[in-house]
């Protein structure tokens, strides 16, 4: 098996009464794309956003490359090399693609960026490269905002792809992509396995998922339900029930 | 009127250099900040302090106010920093309030209501100088770095921090720094700008560092066009210049004068919210709905 890159175990969180991720434990591989699979509500983004450090955990522990990550805001987490996108996108929408780019190679706090012409020469080679790696080159001067809706998505990855992180957290990367959109999508993903990046995605469309991922988790109310290969978890009926909400009934 | 022109150039350049400085941390951070004028106030006061105590040079006065303004905007601004969007207009309409007070009452630095008077003419190595070059190097310099900094690195962080926080903190951007160094920034030209204030009318008190002032720099900045190099600038000289162009109208009575300038101000500030949303120099395609 790959080299595990992030690890989280028994991750727990509640809001009020409601308690959205109760206990997941997920590993994440080198050069392998874990789908975290399940209904609305099971508990997917919250687990990113206690992985990221966009929300605090209530319990559970998390590593990168076995160095604990719980407490660390989201642009600590982000600097050991965990990218995220998220549902709704968030570009910089009146900044242009390539500033977008540019921007996500950009981490210093301070007045410029440290190295000199130098390393600034490195990170435009690396925004250029993920502008062509994402189609978008022939946009790189029209403003985020101005975008149509895949090459929204794309700029999203381009951003990702320019930060060069090695552990990939994509929320819904692929809804709403038409097929050839997908399976462009689909090379980014490949190529960035082929490098040795662990992705990890929350999808509902389960032909992108049996596409393109190793292995699925299945979330349920906040469990990780299952885990194991697409074809043996997709075939589970008990898990197909839960998923197209035929959920068998509990015994009073 | 030789005189009278060169008063109201200077007040443009300092109000210029408050525009520029607001429009960095409104325009390029998307802070709203309500509390400019405080800024302006604490650099008055130090550099009209250090003309009064130490010596008059303009150049002293200068770095001690911006130590001054951009050394406690951190301290003010780092807590409120914390929160978002419309909470920190809050916050810092609460921190104008405070400040107003404690500017009226710390008598043995701000000299109370009175104000500080008797300030010194203004000294560049021994030399007494007029305040309006100083005033116009001053902005020069701060329109310069701002350029520099809105086009470089930081001016795309503070962009993508305006655009999409949590984006821009996944991405690694450590987004309380990037505002507090803004802020800094901001502050401590506005401090310049209050040390030139204090120098030119060789007289400060707390009725120029109001909330008033705060929303008239931020009228500057709006009118003139948010998250331009120039707009701030073009919106200092037609604030300015309106009160001296309404003085000259012989049909008004000078009595009526500020009634007629709040009823221009108003007007043209709801003209330019439906026809030009982005400011006067700013992109007109921007601050339109988009579908």
């Amino acid at each position: 098996m790959n080299e595990v890159l992030l690890r989280s175990e028994n991750l727990a969180r509640a809001f009020g009464g409601l308690q959205a991720v109760a206990g997941v434990s997920l590993s994440l591989y080198a050069g392998q794309v874990t789908a975290l699979v399940g209904p609305n509500g099971a508990g997917k983004t919250t687990t990113f956003n206690l992985i990221t450090g966009n929300l605090r955990a209530d319990s559970g522990t998390a590593q990168i490359r076995g160095r604990p990550i719980m407490g660390l805001k989201p642009w600590q987490v982000a600097r050991l090399g965990v990218a995220r996108s998220f549902q709704d996108l968030r570009l910089f929408t009146h900044m242009t693609v390539r500033e977008n780019v540019f921007a996500a190679t950009e981490t210093a706090s301070w007045f410029w960026q440290p190295g000199g012409s130098r390393a600034r020469l490195r990170r435009q080679e690396r925004a250029e490269a993920a502008l062509e790696a994402t189609g978008l080159a022939a946009l790189a001067d029209a403003r985020a905002v101005d975008l149509a809706y895949a090459e929204r998505k794309f700029l999203s990855m381009a951003r990702i792809l320019a930060a060069e992180a090695d552990i990939w957290l994509l929320d819904e990367p692929a809804s709403g992509l038409d097929l050839a959109s997908r399976l462009r999508f689909g090379e980014l993903l490949k190529n960035a396995q082929a490098r040795g990046v662990a992705i990890c995605l929350i999808e509902h469309n389960l032909d992108v998922v049996v596409e393109l991922s190793n292995r699925i988790a299945f979330l349920d109310q906040g469990r990780v339900l299952a885990e194991g290969d697409p074809g043996t978890i997709l075939k589970d009926p008990a898990l197909a029930a839960i998923y197209f909400g035929d959920r068998p009934q509990e015994a009073a | 009127m030789i005189a009278y022109a060169a008063n109201l150039a200077t007040l443009v350049a300092i109000f210029g250099i408050l525009a520029a400085t607001l429009n960095f941390v409104v325009g390029f951070a998307g802070i709203f900040s309500v509390a400019h004028a405080v800024f302006f106030g604490l650099g008055a006061y130090a550099g009209a302090q250090v003309a009064l105590l130490l010596v008059p040079d303009a150049l002293l006065a200068c770095l001690v106010a911006a130590i001054v303004a951009g050394g406690l905007s951190l301290c003010l601004a780092l807590p409120a920093l914390r929160v978002r969007g419309e909470y920190f207009v809050a916050a810092s309409l609460g921190l104008q309030m405070m400040a107003t007070t404690l500017f009226s009452e710390a008598k043995p630095l701000t000299g109370g209501i009175g104000g500080l008077v008797a300030i010194p003419r203004p000294t560049v190595a021994g030399i007494e100088v007029n305040v309006l070059p100083l005033a116009l190097v001053a902005l020069a310099l701060i329109l310069f770095l701002t350029a520099r900094l809105q086009r470089g690195a930081f001016g795309r962080s503070l962009q993508s921090i305006r655009d999409a926080e949590s984006a821009a903190e996944a991405l690694g951007k450590n987004v309380a720094a990037v505002k507090t160094l803004a802020v800094a920034f901001a502050c401590a030209g506005a401090g310049i700008g209050g040390a030139l204030f204090a120098l030119h009318l060789s007289f400060v008190n707390v009725e120029s560092f109001t909330m008033d002032q705060s929303v008239l720099v931020m009228a500057m900045v709006i009118i003139g066009g948010t998250g331009t190099l120039w707009g701030p600038l073009l919106g200092a000289i037609l604030l300015l210049s309106l009160p001296a162009g309404l003085a000259f109208l012989p049909f008004i009575p000078p009595t009526e004068v500020g009634a007629v300038q709040q009823i221009i101000y108003g007007l043209a500030m709801t003209l330019l919210m439906i026809f030009r949303p982005a400011g006067l120099v700013g992109d007109l395609s921007k601050g339109r709905a988009t579908a």
